[in-house]
């Protein structure tokens, strides 16, 4: 049980932007990966849930090969992708983002169990939100699907860090809740104190794969996996 | 006098403003601006024509046929752009609709024929006079609360319906939506084929007061255009008042003879100068 | 301001030996087949000509325009008005015809300027809408106003006093295959000029053409007025040939049809409008011949169009991309390519002249309530090399935006050499001496290497010099076609390009994303000749921060829209903050 990425390569224009990447994301853990930029994360997530197609090898959710279904079947699947960039439905309120994905009303509460803050804006409409608020909505929203992975790209992005870290212990909740996290983030520091497993990615290669904590306690080889 | 005629500009008004209406509709959840709104409405009134006076089908049943007929094709339609041109510019999922209204039009040649046959009429007569003595006449009525009806009806099933709130999703973010397991496809489809209905009611009610060849029906989408363009393609409120207004200025300088050239214009001009004014802040586009 | 220079030079005499063939094989032709037989290629030559004209506009310059035979129209109708009331008949004598029909181009050329205003502000469908629009307002005029010869009941005069018998039908083939030689000759050289590069410019991106010093306005205006004036040609030909217009002849539906028909062939390739003046005719004659309803010519160019529209291929591109496939190895040297280029001697970080060459102060930007940019003052010392880091969403961008008059209501002042730049468009910015590349590949891959070189560069670089800069950069040679270059190569060449403009100062923005660690340091060691090789100063963002140490003689960070920090490379990068902003660990320390 696990969601597998087998020595896939993707090429977009000239070149690959991702060679022979290999991962596993194991259900109720947070896997972290960090890299600079450019060097393949976003990418990598988007394979995975199929908005740019794979050249070679396989993408494996629960031992199904999905590489080559469609982004809904994906997700029906039980994967979820949060795409950088705060992907609200402007024109829509709160309540109709979450009504998207929350089949049933517990859905619904448990997604808003998450961030009970956002109860009494049910009824705005998101692009009036803040930035943080409109973030909560859209990881509430992929929860209300009931995933059984879900994708984080670059929640921080525009976000001040102290409200990014609003996000990190829900973060770590959604994990407890038996779904596989696989998270990327620019702030490397905090995504891996809740992370289990870490990637560093550079230039479409993996150049480090372990656990999380061996990151943190040796900052050199953070260091140069972003700087070089 | 005049007031005659600016209620006799209101029949085409409403039309326009129905047109506008579907092509905001279309434009807002489909991102297409589809040339062959009208012309799918036209070939499923010729088939209703057809179904009545060849095979002497009770007109009601004619009508629904016909309606079915536009739905169809617009569906149709729908399908091919949203297979192969799912993440395509708006321009080139539009530029595919103006061939398919050079088709539609000249297939309705070849099945239907040169000669243009009267519509069979559906509603008719006068309905009431104003004081003044302009006559307003039933279909004029029927066509501005269809017009009424389509606007506060889409609104209202936007605002309200599950369904239309995915129609709303896939609009804002298309990929966001289809990651969350929404069928953009079929989401997509459904708009086109029941604008396409909407389409074929239209004409089936104004056909028979309006010139009815294929190709000054399905012409009709050109003011619709211009109504839908006072909304920007955004707002179908805009776009209602904007096609009764084209309709009413129309009319108004119908009563004119010597500015009749004046009036062709009156519409264009005006849609350009709004949306000039409406641009005035950009400096050249921010996406390319 | 209009240079003709065709791309590849030793080959400028080509087209005008093409043409000259095609007037003999005309002449041939009108000699060989019986004149009754003349009226369909006539009309093919007519219909062809018209297309010529739309393939500028939609094909070349990317801007979708419905109303092509109303501008045929036009011409006709002007023509025929000259003729009618026989206006210079006792001047120019037999060549009054000539005379009238480029005047008829002339005003037409002057309509296709007022129908191209609104494309100034508007784009892609709507401006679809809008010259449908315009096309069947004219279309109603018309049938209001007629035609002068059908008014006046009578027929004009042909050319050079030829007869309406088959001897004049003969005559007109032959002026019929002169004038559409001479029109593509025309449009030919047009195409590889200055207009013809900023064209295919628009057409892929308006900001970038604003950004290489050309105006929008005129690109676009050009090629309205010059799709018009081919326009009325094609209207004033078709009146010598009929004689007498008829409004039917230039109904909406038939400019839509023309739009498809371009679409399919794409017409901005002189010898596929001929193809589609060629299908235009001759399929309808197929059917007819069949016994076939003349409609189904429709019905097919409607289910081509479906299909041209849908896979976004033209028959001339899918042609001549097969062709180049074919010699793409030939065209591209192998030894291309920064990482395998010979080493450049090292040279150390460029040091300044001490003088203050780009002075920003105060620079505010805000987008509704979000402040993007907060009173941003940064000083450019004359022959550096300033790099500007910071993490995602800092507003480095931005910053680039207002600097180079895409963000007008910006808040501060920037000038440039003592001389403001404030209020100013984005074209004056660019020819004024500061140029900005793009994040985005903003390079239009219909130009060869070359036209977009000397596009870019506007007359400051030599042809030398142009190789020259290419070399350095290990960028393909100029008879390249653009659409054979990857993108990352494409950007190195809009960094040569941008270098070959001569500015002062030159704003890059991540050029070498999408390169290699290994090009990375090719490309480093490059730029930091560029200052005194070239005598540009650079401000550059970069991410990869090995390759801003690499290069810059000081460093400002942004974060949040604010400078965090301004020095030299020592001071910045030991700033704790400078890291702790950089990698986002605001928990770290």
């Amino acid at each position: 049980m696990s969601l597998k990425l087998n020595d896939v390569t993707v090429s977009r224009g000239v070149g690959p932007v991702i060679s022979n990447v290999t991962l596993e994301v194991t259900p109720g853990e947070v896997t972290t990966l960090v890299g600079p930029n450019g060097a393949g994360k976003t990418s990598l997530l988007e394979s995975l849930s199929g908005v740019i197609g794979i050249s070679s090898g396989s993408i494996e959710l629960d031992g199904v090969d999905i590489s080559k279904m469609s982004r809904r079947r994906r997700s029906h699947a039980g994967l979820a992708h949060v795409q950088q960039g705060r992907m609200i439905f402007p024109s829509l309120t709160v309540k109709e983002n979450l009504q998207l994905t929350a089949r049933t009303k517990a859905d619904m509460d448990g997604a808003l169990a998450l961030f009970p803050e956002l109860e009494k804006r049910l009824d705005s409409a998101t692009v009036l939100l803040s930035g943080g608020e409109q973030q909560m909505v859209v990881l509430a929203r992929a929860f209300a699907s009931k995933p059984k992975y879900i994708l984080l790209d670059e929640m921080s992005l525009g976000l001040a860090p102290v409200v990014f870290l609003r996000l990190i212990p829900v973060i770590e909740q959604i994990a407890k809740t038996g779904v596989g996290v696989l998270l990327v983030e620019q702030f490397a520091h905090l995504a891996l104190k809740i992370a289990s497993d870490a990637l560093v990615i550079t230039s479409g290669h993996v150049s480090y794969h372990g656990a999380a904590d061996a990151l943190l306690t040796n900052p050199e080889l953070l260091k140069k996996a972003y700087l070089g | 006098m005049w007031l005659n005629n600016v209620v006799a500009g209101l029949t085409p008004g409403a039309t326009y403003a129905i047109v506008g209406v579907l092509l905001t509709l279309m434009s807002q959840l489909t991102r297409v601006v589809n040339f062959a709104q009208v012309a799918v409405g036209m070939f499923g009134g010729y088939i209703s024509l057809t179904l009545v006076t060849k095979m002497h089908l009770p007109i009601f049943v004619g009508v629904i046929v016909g309606v079915l007929v536009a739905a169809i094709l617009s569906a149709l339609l729908g399908w091919i752009i949203a297979t192969w041109l799912s993440e395509a510019s708006t321009s080139a999922r539009s530029a595919v609709t103006v061939a398919g209204l050079l088709f539609l039009i000249s297939l309705a040649f070849i099945l239907f024929g040169y000669r243009n046959q009267p519509f069979p009429t559906i509603v008719a007569g006068p309905l009431f006079t104003l004081p003044g003595g302009a006559v307003v006449s039933k279909v004029t009525v029927v066509v501005i609360v269809l017009a009424i009806v389509i606007t506060v009806g889409s609104w209202a099933f936007l605002k309200f319906t599950a369904f239309g709130v995915k129609l709303r999703a896939v609009s804002d973010r298309q990929m966001a939506a289809e990651l969350l397991g929404l069928n953009v496809k079929m989401l997509n489809v459904s708009v086109w084929f029941v604008t396409g209905a909407i389409a074929g009611i239209t004409v089936a009610l104004v056909g028979p007061s309006a010139s009815n060849d294929y190709v000054t029906l399905s012409s009709i989408v050109i003011p619709g255009a211009a109504a839908a363009l006072v909304g920007a393609f955004k707002r179908m409120d805009l776009a209602l008042i904007g096609g009764l207004a084209i309709g009413a200025i129309q009319g108004l300088f119908a009563g004119f003879p010597n500015l009749l050239i004046v009036r062709d214009w009156v519409p264009i001009i005006f849609i350009i100068l709004f949306l000039l004014w409406n641009q005035r802040k950009e400096v050249w586009d921010v996406a390319r | 301001m209009l240079r003709v220079r065709v791309a590849s030079q030793e080959k400028w005499w080509l087209p005008l030996a093409i043409g000259g063939i095609a007037i003999a094989i005309g002449i041939i032709i009108a000699i060989v087949i019986p004149a009754d037989s003349l009226f369909r290629p006539t009309t093919i030559l007519v219909a062809s000509i018209s297309l010529m004209g739309l393939g500028v506009v939609t094909g070349t310059a990317g801007m979708i325009a419905l109303c092509q035979l109303s501008f045929a129209a036009v011409g006709a109708w002007i023509v025929e008005w000259f003729s009618v009331n026989d206006i210079w008949g006792n001047i120019f004598g037999n060549f009054s015809f000539v005379v009238y029909m480029l005047i008829a181009g002339v005003g037409t050329a002057a309509i296709g300027v007022i129908v191209g205003l609104p494309a100034l502000r508007l784009r892609g469908v709507n401006l679809a809408v809008i010259t449908l629009g315009i096309a069947a307002a004219f279309d109603l005029t018309l049938q209001k106003t007629s035609f002068p010869a059908l008014v006046a009941g009578k027929h004009i005069a042909r050319p050079f006093g030829l007869g309406s018998d088959f001897g004049g039908d003969k005559g007109i083939f032959i002026f019929a295959v002169v004038t559409t030689a001479l029109v593509a000759i025309a449009i030919t050289y047009l195409q590889h000029s200055r207009w013809g590069s900023s064209w295919k410019s628009v057409a892929f991106s308006e900001r970038g053409t604003a950004s290489a010093g050309t105006s929008v306005q005129v690109a676009k205006l050009t090629a309205f007025a010059v799709s018009a004036f081919v326009g009325g040609i094609a209207g004033g030909l078709f009146d010598s040939q009929i004689t007498q217009a008829n409004f039917s002849s230039f109904s909406p539906l038939q400019s839509l049809g023309m739009y498809v028909l371009s679409a399919v062939v794409g017409s901005h390739l002189i010898d596929m409008a001929l193809l589609g003046g060629i299908l235009f005719v001759v399929i309808p004659w197929i059917l007819q011949l069949l016994k076939v309803p003349l409609e189904w010519s429709t019905v097919i160019f409607g289910v081509l169009g479906i299909q041209a529209l849908t896979t976004g291929s033209n028959l001339g591109t899918d042609i001549r991309n097969g062709f180049r496939r074919r010699r793409a190895k030939a065209m591209i040297p192998t030894e291309v390519g920064l990482a395998s280029s010979q080493a450049i001697a090292a040279v150390e970080i460029p040091r300044g002249t001490g003088k203050v060459l780009l002075d920003i102060k105060g620079l505010t930007v805000e987008f509704g309530a979000v402040k993007a940019l907060t009173n941003v003052t940064l000083a450019v010392e004359e022959g550096t090399i300033l790099g500007l880091i910071g993490p995602n969403g800092a507003g480095k961008s931005t910053l680039i935006d207002a600097l180079t008059g895409f963000l007008p209501e910006h808040g501060g002042t920037v000038a440039l050499n003592g001389v403001s730049l404030d209020k100013l468009a984005p074209n004056r910015i660019a020819r004024g001496g500061l140029r900005r590349t793009y994040q985005q590949d903003r390079v239009p891959p219909t130009l060869s290497v070359g036209a977009y070189m000397r596009f870019v560069s506007r007359g400051q670089a030599k042809p030398a010099e142009i190789d020259e800069i290419l070399a350095f950069f290990a960028c393909p040679p100029v008879r390249t076609p653009l659409s054979l270059v990857d993108v990352g190569t494409r950007r190195l060449i809009e960094v040569a390009a941008s270098i070959a403009a001569k500015p002062q100062v030159l704003l890059l923005d991540e050029p070498a994303a999408g390169l290699s660690h290994d090009e990375h340091v090719a490309f480093g060691d490059r730029l930091r000749q560029v200052p005194s090789r070239y005598g540009v100063t650079i401000l550059l963002i970069e991410h990869d921060l090995d390759l801003v140490r690499s290069v810059s003689t000081s460093i400002t960070v942004l974060n949040f829209g604010e400078v965090l920090a301004s020095g030299t490379q020592e001071s910045v990068l030991s700033n704790p903050e400078v890291l702790k902003a950089y990698m986002g660990e605001t928990e770290l320390l």
